[in-house]
């Protein structure tokens, strides 16, 4: 749902987010030891010891939303920077790679003139398409380019190649990954018990001493990323403008992964800075479930986290806040997907108060037993799929989502009408007491369920610190279990707001293999069809359509045998179609 | 006396120096000195006992949560399915779930389950399937009442069953969107052949024939005594889930007849370029390799090794090292090979790349794939690949849940438990020697299929800085994409 726009693991992502956020009940407690280091940096720990494993991670509280304009997915290029090991690991010469990457970064300087002069002439319109494309680019940019790929050779010489992970590899890590999110960065690993102090030793050292080393071809990596999870991908390039529309002041309107302009334009220097002001310790919690001692894990803490100083200036606050939402807004996107409706609605930032009240709304509304899929999937045959609810509350901000597939035949305006006559009876009346109990019920077993796994439980420290509160998870179940049917309805009516809605249609794109048995046709037959469809679908006076049916079946005989599915194709459609205007016609009488 | 002191001091110094040492940071990570760790494979016969009937069950109690999960997983799945009859397997795994029990009907068994907050959960799958519950451990008696109703007893209610369909269908109309879908569907074809069982898939025509009785003869001709196998994980008493489980499971009707064994493919894949075009996406989607093999190939674990040095899942392999990092081709590069018990798995390279570069990333495959059959692999890669496979070992153990799942599973298929006991001796035992020999007559380049998704006149043209081209690797056939929900050829 919202969270597959996410630049992160997104499977493990919404396993937070559905169990997650339905809690209940004191014995599920987890006892976490909470630590700060001398240098701000703090440290979550939970001890258990049913696998020789500890689960280890960090996260640095900085993400998309802390970007200004033009370094669009800095947060995220970081990300992979930190990989890229430090003076000693992944190196044979630091001083002679210190040097050559100078000399990039004068060279990158170079490239900006050029760059720059590029965008003029595309802004005149000598240029069409990016300037980063081959073709466009202009022979001194060729010349420098040919200059940074000959220092980058020199530099590639003097490198171990990924040491990093390969250190860890060896060690008998494992799922060792990172996410950057719009309200923090993940660094995350499963070590071998005996080996606890790897993960210090690793994780302090490109605190510590990282060198942003292949910077210039990482964006590429990154670019390739970014094709896969947005532009190559059917629905995503429509969402990332859905959250676009959706967001207006609050820097979470541009997408995690960057704006392509942007990400080619990042500087190492700029780099620098931003390493400097959010990867400072006291910008970070470290976290650490699993088979060790905590006395130990804290001394080795100390020992190696320790010695990182603390920032020179505290990270920035993030001040700007959303600005109100006036008027409803509305996208439609014609895409290579199946029909669909998705509606949202601005809601509250995870540390608010009424955020248990909307998780308790989310879980009514979903589910088989929940009444998104009772009445437009049961009662109404208007949805295909499970319809959904996703609350998203997030560190500065949040929003609910609702929405659903649209059955064979069904309009659009008929499933988002059902959406919101749901919506509607949130506010005017109280959910009944066996539907809050169920929903109690399932929180309780999904408190304890979400805790099993080491790995997982790591995760959701990580993920609610990052929100801004990791007691959460400790303290939600008794305030879910709290809320009554008049605290659901009085969230309804705050913040499901008509003037608050968002929606976006997905259609299907014309023209392409869109309807599956007319992409079962070929050649002129094909066309005929097509054709014959899209007049079909214009007819809406239920004479017109009988008569032009009557002269179609009264013509089939006579085409060529080649032409007989395509006409048995339309002939279906346009009785269909009839049925349905006879059908409506009927309702206005 | 002052000599004394003066041994003192030293002997102080000396302590003080050790101690400083203790405390320092080494300058390499290979410095650090860490304490052994000793993992023993948990005992399977131990976990293992039969029910009165013969039935087996794994179970393995784990007090920490007030949980309880008991999985009965069943020989038998998609491979079953007549032909004409594609999608029974999966319709009949979703609507054994949502099409009610015994007496109740779809609705009210959805509201009792959820109400109790019990997790029941069906699937058939390839060769298997399972019927899963999760609950808390004061409701297990009532659950299991409706566990067994579904079980024995499924209802596969008309309008369920008609939902079920349609969401199927639905889903059919999107197999080419995404170029991910695309990919898979046809890899399996190319590999597996058209006529293999795998590659039967559903139609809306097979579909709309479908009938709730057919899937419920599927289900319950499968979930019999003497074809399933029980697994039991969480927070119980021993003796009295056995008598539990005696009086419930343990009184399945008898399996009726043997079941097929599982149809082998007998399809040799013709090698060549396959393309599928897509005009509307800029990055390309590559697959490129070869029919593999079963469990138990003698040179399983050299070639499972050598696989992770060419294209592990991680940085340290060959096709990430330079096709990512250094070459800025891809955003993932990886090589899959699997060693399935029933039947053989495939070798499939795969990448995703810019139009313009998908044909030179290839070429960068080729090479480090003839590096490793002629080269071999270095003294240091072959270190880490075989420690890496040897210390994540433990994590295939690590709940009470996984360990009974997994030795279920492999009764379930005819895995021994040896496998697992042996596993860390036959990875250690890998040569470089070993490694080169089996990734040299394993794999074969001259019969490797690639495929190629995306928008192919952009793929075909290549990349102005690099000479290779699509064409360098062997004849294009024709292949046109297949409609949606017919699966006929179809233009466009």
């Amino acid at each position: 749902m919202s969270l597959r726009r996410r630049s992160i693991t997104a499977g493990l992502v919404m396993m937070v987010l559905l169990c997650g956020l339905t809690v209940i009940a004191q014995e599920a407690k987890v006892p976490v030891r909470e630590t700060t280091l001398e240098n701000g940096m703090k440290l979550l720990m939970v001890e258990r010891h049913e696998s020789p494993t500890v689960a280890a991670g960090w996260v640095a509280h900085v993400g998309s939303v802390n970007e200004e304009v033009g370094v669009t997915g800095i947060a995220h290029l970081f990300e992979h920077m930190m990989f890229k090991g430090s003076r000693t690991i992944a190196t044979t010469d630091y001083p002679a790679e210190a040097e050559i990457m100078a000399r990039l970064d004068a060279i990158r300087t170079e490239m900006d003139v050029e760059y720059a002069a590029m965008r003029e002439a595309k802004r005149r319109g000598e240029i069409t398409g990016s300037i980063y494309l081959p073709e466009n680019q202009t022979p001194g940019l060729a010349e420098l380019r040919e200059k940074m790929k000959k220092l980058q050779e020199e530099q590639k010489e003097l490198t171990v190649n990924n040491e990093f992970e390969q250190v860890y590899t060896e060690a008998g890590a494992s799922g060792m990954n990172a996410g950057t999110m719009e309200d923090g960065t993940f660094y995350f690993v499963t070590v071998p018990a005996n080996k606890l102090e790897l993960w210090f030793w690793m994780e302090s050292e490109r605190l510590l001493n990282p060198v942003f080393r292949e910077f210039y071809t990482e964006r590429d990596v990154v670019r390739e990323e970014r094709r896969m999870r947005v532009e190559s991908d059917p629905t995503q390039k429509y969402w990332e403008q859905f959250d676009f529309m959706f967001w207006g002041s609050l820097p979470y309107h541009h997408p995690v992964v960057g704006w392509p302009s942007d990400v080619e334009s990042i500087s190492r220097p700029a780099a620098d800075r931003f390493f400097a002001t959010y990867y400072a310790p006291n910008n970070i919690t470290a976290v650490l479930v699993g088979d060790f001692d905590p006395d130990e894990a804290l001394a080795l803490a100390k020992k190696y986290f320790g010695r990182i100083p603390r920032g020179t200036t505290e990270p920035p606050d993030v001040v700007t806040e959303e600005i109100a939402q006036l008027q409803e807004r509305r996208m439609r996107a014609e895409a290579d997907t199946n029909p669909s409706v998705h509606i949202r609605w601005h809601a509250v930032p995870f540390i608010h108060k009424d955020a248990y009240a909307l998780d308790v709304l989310d879980l009514v509304l979903n589910g088989r037993t929940g009444r998104l899929y009772k009445s437009l999937v049961e009662a109404e045959r208007l949805a295909t799929g499970e319809p959904y609810s996703t609350f998203s509350p997030q560190k500065y901000g949040g929003s609910l989502e609702v929405g659903a597939e649209l059955a064979d035949g069904i309009s659009h305006q008929e499933v988002e009408d059902s959406l919101l006559a749901e919506i509607e009876l949130l506010k005017t009346e109280p959910v009944s007491e066996r539907e809050l109990q169920k929903v109690k019920n399932q929180s309780l077993a999904d408190s304890f369920r979400r805790l099993q796994s080491n790995f997982f439980l790591l995760f959701q420290l990580l993920m609610y610190d990052a929100f801004g509160d990791w007691q959460y998870l400790n303290v939600s179940p008794a305030l879910i279990e709290a809320v009554t049917p008049e605290d659901v309805q009085r969230v309804a009516q705050t913040y499901l707001t008509d003037a608050g809605r968002n929606v976006l249609w997905f259609s299907r794109k014309g023209g392409t293999a869109e309807d599956p048995e007319l992409a079962a046709l070929s050649g002129q037959a094909k066309a005929m069809a097509k054709q014959g469809l899209a007049q079909i679908n214009q007819i809406d006076d239920p004479a017109e359509l009988e008569q032009g049916l009557q002269q179609m079946k009264a013509m089939k005989g006579e085409a060529p045998p080649e032409f007989q599915p395509a006409i048995d194709l339309m002939i279906t459609r346009a009785t269909e179609r009839l049925e349905m205007l006879q059908a409506a016609a009927g309702e206005e009488e | 006396m002052r000599r004394a002191i003066n041994t003192a001091v030293c002997l102080l110094l000396l302590v003080a120096a050790a101690a400083a040492s203790a405390g320092e940071i080494p300058s390499r990570p290979e410095q650090l000195k860490y304490p052994d760790l000793v993992f023993d494979v948990p005992d399977a016969d131990a976990l293992r006992f039969e029910l009165a009937d013969g039935t087996p069950v794994y179970a393995k109690r784990d007090s920490q949560f007030p949980l309880v999960n008991i999985t009965v997983y069943f020989r038998g799945g998609r491979y079953l399915a007549p032909a004409g009859k594609e999608g029974l397997a999966a319709i009949a795994g979703e609507v054994w779930r949502t099409g009610g029990a015994g007496e109740r009907t779809a609705q009210q068994l959805d509201e009792e389950l959820d109400f109790l907050a019990a997790a029941l959960g069906t699937n058939i799958s390839e060769v298997s399937g399972s019927a899963s519950l999760n609950v808390l451990s004061k409701d297990l008696d009532e659950a299991m009442a409706l566990f067994m109703d579904v079980l024995t007893k499924p209802r596969f209610q008309e309008d369920r069953f008609a939902k079920a369909k349609d969401d199927l269908i639905q889903n059919m109309k999107q197999r080419n969107d995404d170029t991910a879908g695309i990919e898979g569907r046809e890899w399996n074809r190319l590999i597996y052949g058209d006529d293999y069982w795998m590659n039967r898939l559903a139609t809306k025509a097979s579909v709309d024939d479908l009938t709730a009785a057919d899937a419920k003869e599927f289900v319950t001709s499968l979930v019999r005594s003497g074809n399933i196998v029980v697994a039991v994980a969480g927070d119980f008493e021993p003796a009295a889930m056995k008598a539990m489980l005696e009086e419930t499971i343990g009184s399945l009707e008898p399996l009726a007849q043997e079941l097929p064994p599982i149809p082998q493919p007998a399809h040799t894949p013709e090698p060549g370029v396959y393309v599928v075009n897509k005009p509307d996406v800029n990055q390309g989607r590559v697959s490129i390799g070869q029919l593999g093999y079963r469990e138990g190939y003698p040179d399983e674990f050299p070639l499972m090794v050598g696989r992770d040095i060419l294209g592990g899942y991680g940085f340290t392999a060959r096709m990430m090292k330079t096709i990512r990092t250094d070459e800025g081709l891809a955003y993932s590069a990886f090589a899959a090979l699997d060693f399935p018990v029933t039947m053989p798995g495939t070798f499939r390279a795969f990448y995703q790349s810019k139009s313009s570069t998908c044909a030179y990333a290839a070429e960068i495959f080729f090479d480090l794939l003839g590096a490793v059959r002629g080269d071999g692999v270095t003294d240091e890669e072959l270190k880490t690949s075989k420690a890496s496979f040897i210390e994540t070992f433990p994590r295939a153990f690590a709940s009470a849940n996984q360990i009974v799942g997994r030795f279920a599973i492999d009764e379930i298929l005819g895995r021994p438990h040896a496998y697992w006991t042996s596993y860390r001796d036959k990875v250690a035992a890998v040569t470089a020697a070993d490694t080169k020999a089996a990734m040299s007559k394993g794999l074969d380049p001259d019969k490797m299929i690639i495929l190629v998704v995306g928008n192919i006149e952009e793929i075909m043209q290549g990349h102005p800085e690099h000479e290779a081209k699509l064409t360098d690797f062997g004849p294009i056939p024709e292949m046109p994409p297949h409609a949606p929900t017919s699966r006929e050829p179809c233009a466009e």
